[in-house]
């Protein structure tokens, strides 16, 4: 795979929660896995990501959400992709996540999620086969 | 002798060459997966110099003999004590949601419920971040992870629930607030004031640490520099006015969670704590006029039993010297790290997959406490990883594994029972000396402001993180459950979370609302050329870098300005923090 062809993945913390150690291995652990990876750094509103995620041109987005706002945030942030007509990106969310808000989110449009304990490789492998 | 030291070193000679090395061949090894130590590991091993009594400098055996619990461990027994509520003159459960009337009626319950304790306040990631309920970075987070404070009014109102008995003159309180932490004590000193009780009298506990919110936890508002002049300030107010509040409680836990070594977390609370401590100095305090009110949350703690023993004895035995022989203290008192409890897993230690798992974790931390010098705490309850809001089951566990730790296996009857350990000394030391180096790579940068600003300290904690996952993936790390033992063998244990309820949910949803309503209510109804007056006035003050910016805040509080409009003036003199890249 050349340079140019490398799948962009945009990690994002939504909201004031500056927990960041899981963003930042992710990040860190996609990038040692081949993918071009940004990430955005701390409080981040909705529609910085959204505009980020377009600008940067990235075929996933990875909310990392530890503050139990999962829910609203991932679905504001789908809607606003959809309104962009971004929709293409794939939305993954990683974080404190109860088992029973899984399903509620992948209703709303989030096509993977990741929770403590998963591997990068299992993270990254979703990735290829999906993008 | 020499001539014992002589023939230990033939015997350990002898023993490696007839017993060790065939064994290790024996099973195919290339080095053994054990070691044994002997007095050869701690040769210039000075007992007096090293570890001596406990209560007694360097510290490194313990602050004390027994602690306050111990002496009354066997009343508590007897009348089905429980800590978690928090008796007279102690705080209460750590909580927090909502509005401040949503919060003053939790606590309201739960003195009706005879948990009485103070305070002990979680504020919203809003406040945290130095903005009002109405700001467009509040949206979503209002009362969710904390209580909302906008101003003075919010704080009154938590406090109704704080009167007679319960007068704060005869309650401490606890404020987990750092960037925010001068306002915050600025509202308990005006709450004070307006109830008429000597601030003197004043007890608690305000979180006050900025320094690890740059490096592990990010809710910093102003860059170091200027955060580190309102922890001067507010260090001088409370030494001068409340010498009865604690001045900070120093977090070595978060830095750890963040992904930091065992030797990071030590060396970089340090680094802070030194930062701390000089910034008193600057601010014309003598050593032991304030180091006996400076307080450590805890150190981080990892499934590493022995390793986080000895952590505690050496940040003990550090710190000691340090404030003796740097800082010229001669008060014991300013010499010891007085924290709530000392070792334990840390939360990161706990695990998602089969979470019944935490329990037996959680009773190897609380081990670790039990023989490094405090109540042997079995923390965190096991379903810590699931989610917000512990169970009434995983409560209960924990409780009754610390009362089994200490009433059935009496792990707390002895002090430092590792103490004269050839292995445990020498433990000790290395992790000392490790600590000790990567301090002074610290302090060459100019000390912990400078390892911030410079990136060192943060960047260290997001590869070290980095490197702890890797060493999951690849293997050479085993967490039971997550990568290893996870075959279709193995079954899930089946747990119920039965939850006391606590927080109304439908409270938590109409807070942002209502707190808004009070908000703009609150705008509309001060006198707004006061408010103008006290801003303009600290923005003055906070250009001159000598001047004391607390009676200022107070100022600001009294006349009823916002959190956000008192942190907005700052941020216009002071700048803001930017996100630290790693």
């Amino acid at each position: 795979m050349n340079r140019e062809s490398k799948i962009r993945v945009l990690i994002a913390k939504p909201g004031l929660d500056g927990h960041e150690r899981g963003a930042r291995v992710v990040a860190f652990g996609l990038r040692d896995e081949g993918f071009e990876v940004i990430y955005s750094g701390l409080r981040q509103t909705v529609r910085q990501i959204i505009n980020a995620a377009i600008e940067e041109d990235v075929n996933v987005l990875g909310l990392s959400i530890l503050s139990g706002a999962h829910l609203a945030l991932a679905k504001k942030i789908i809607e606003g992709l959809k309104e962009e007509k971004a929709d293409d990106i794939l939305v993954l969310v990683g974080g404190i996540i109860p088992e029973g808000d899984i399903a509620a989110l992948k209703e709303i449009g989030v096509a993977g999620v990741f929770t403590a304990g998963t591997s990068i490789r299992e993270i990254a492998d979703f990735i290829r086969a999906k993008v | 002798m020499e001539n014992d030291r002589k023939k230990l070193k033939e015997a350990a000679d002898n023993w490696r060459k007839t017993v060790l090395d065939p064994r290790v061949e024996r099973f195919g090894l290339k080095e053994s997966p054990t070691r044994f130590y002997t007095p050869l590991d701690v040769e210039d091993h000075s007992f007096l110099e090293k570890v001596g009594f406990p209560g007694e400098y360097p510290f490194t055996a313990g602050n004390n003999p027994f602690d306050f619990w111990r002496a009354y461990a066997n009343e508590a027994a007897r009348v089905d004590y429980r800590p978690e509520w928090g008796g007279a003159g102690q705080v209460g459960k750590y909580g927090g949601f909502g509005t401040s009337e949503d919060y003053r009626d939790y606590l309201l319950r739960m003195h009706s419920m005879g948990r009485k304790g103070g305070p002990n306040i979680a504020f919203d990631l809003v406040t945290q971040c130095g903005y009002d309920s109405d700001s467009p970075y509040a949206e979503g987070e209002v009362g969710r992870v904390g209580v909302a404070i906008d101003s003075f009014r919010d704080f009154q109102v938590i406090y109704e629930a704080y009167t007679g008995d319960l007068e704060i003159d005869k309650v401490p309180s606890n404020f987990t607030i750092n960037a925010p932490a001068a306002v915050i004590i600025a509202m308990y000193a005006c709450l004070a004031k307006k109830r008429g009780i000597p601030l003197e009298k004043l007890r608690g506990t305000p979180q006050n640490d900025i320094l690890k919110e740059f490096i592990a936890r990010g809710t910093y508002i102003f860059p170091p520099q200027p955060s580190m002049r309102l922890f001067r300030d507010t260090c001088v107010f409370c030494t001068e006015h409340m010498p009865m509040l604690n001045i900070n409680s120093i977090g070595g836990y978060h830095i750890r969670e963040a992904g930091a070594t065992r030797v990071q977390d030590l060396a970089f609370s340090l680094a802070n704590g030194i930062a701390y401590v000089e910034a008193g100095l600057e601010g014309g305090l003598d050593i032991d006029d304030f180091a006996p009110k400076i307080t450590f949350n805890a150190f981080g703690g990892s499934m590493e039993f022995y390793h986080e023993i000895a952590l505690q004895r050496a940040a003990r035995r550090m710190w000691a010297r340090m404030m003796r022989e740097r800082f010229g203290a001669k008060n014991p008192r300013s010499m010891m790290i007085r924290q709530p409890i000392t070792a334990h897993i840390g939360c990161s230690s706990t695990t998602l997959q089969r979470p019944l798992n935490n329990l037996a974790r959680a009773v190897v931390g609380g081990m670790a406490a039990g023989m490094s010098g405090s109540i042997p705490g079995a923390y965190p309850p096991f379903d810590e990883p699931l989610g917000l809001g512990h169970s009434m089951e995983a409560v209960q566990l924990q409780l009754d594994a610390s009362r089994i730790m200490i009433y059935e296996a009496k792990v707390a009857d002895v002090v430092d029972p590792w103490a004269g350990s050839y292995f445990m000394e020498s433990l000790t030391d290395e992790i000392e000396e490790a600590s000790e180096a990567e301090l002074e790579k610290i302090e060459k940068m100019g000390g912990a402001v400078a390892a911030i600003e410079n990136g060192y300290m943060p960047s260290s904690v997001a590869r070290s993180a980095y490197e702890r996952q890797r060493s999951i993936e690849n293997h050479e790390e085993f967490v039971v459950g997550v990568n290893c033992f996870t075959g279709e063998n193995e079954i899930e244990v089946n747990i119920n979370r039965v939850m006391e309820a606590t927080y109304d949910p439908e409270r938590m949803k109409t807070a942002e609302e209502r707190q808004k309503v009070h908000l703009s209510k609150l705008k509309r109804g001060r006198n707004g050329k006061k408010v103008t007056t006290a801003l303009a006035d600290l923005k003055e003050k906070a250009k001159d870098e000598r001047i004391n910016l607390v009676p200022s805040i107070c100022e600001c509080v009294e006349n009823e300005a916002t959190l956000q409009e008192i942190c907005d003036v700052l941020r216009d003199v002071f700048g803001e923090a930017q996100p630290i890249r790693v």
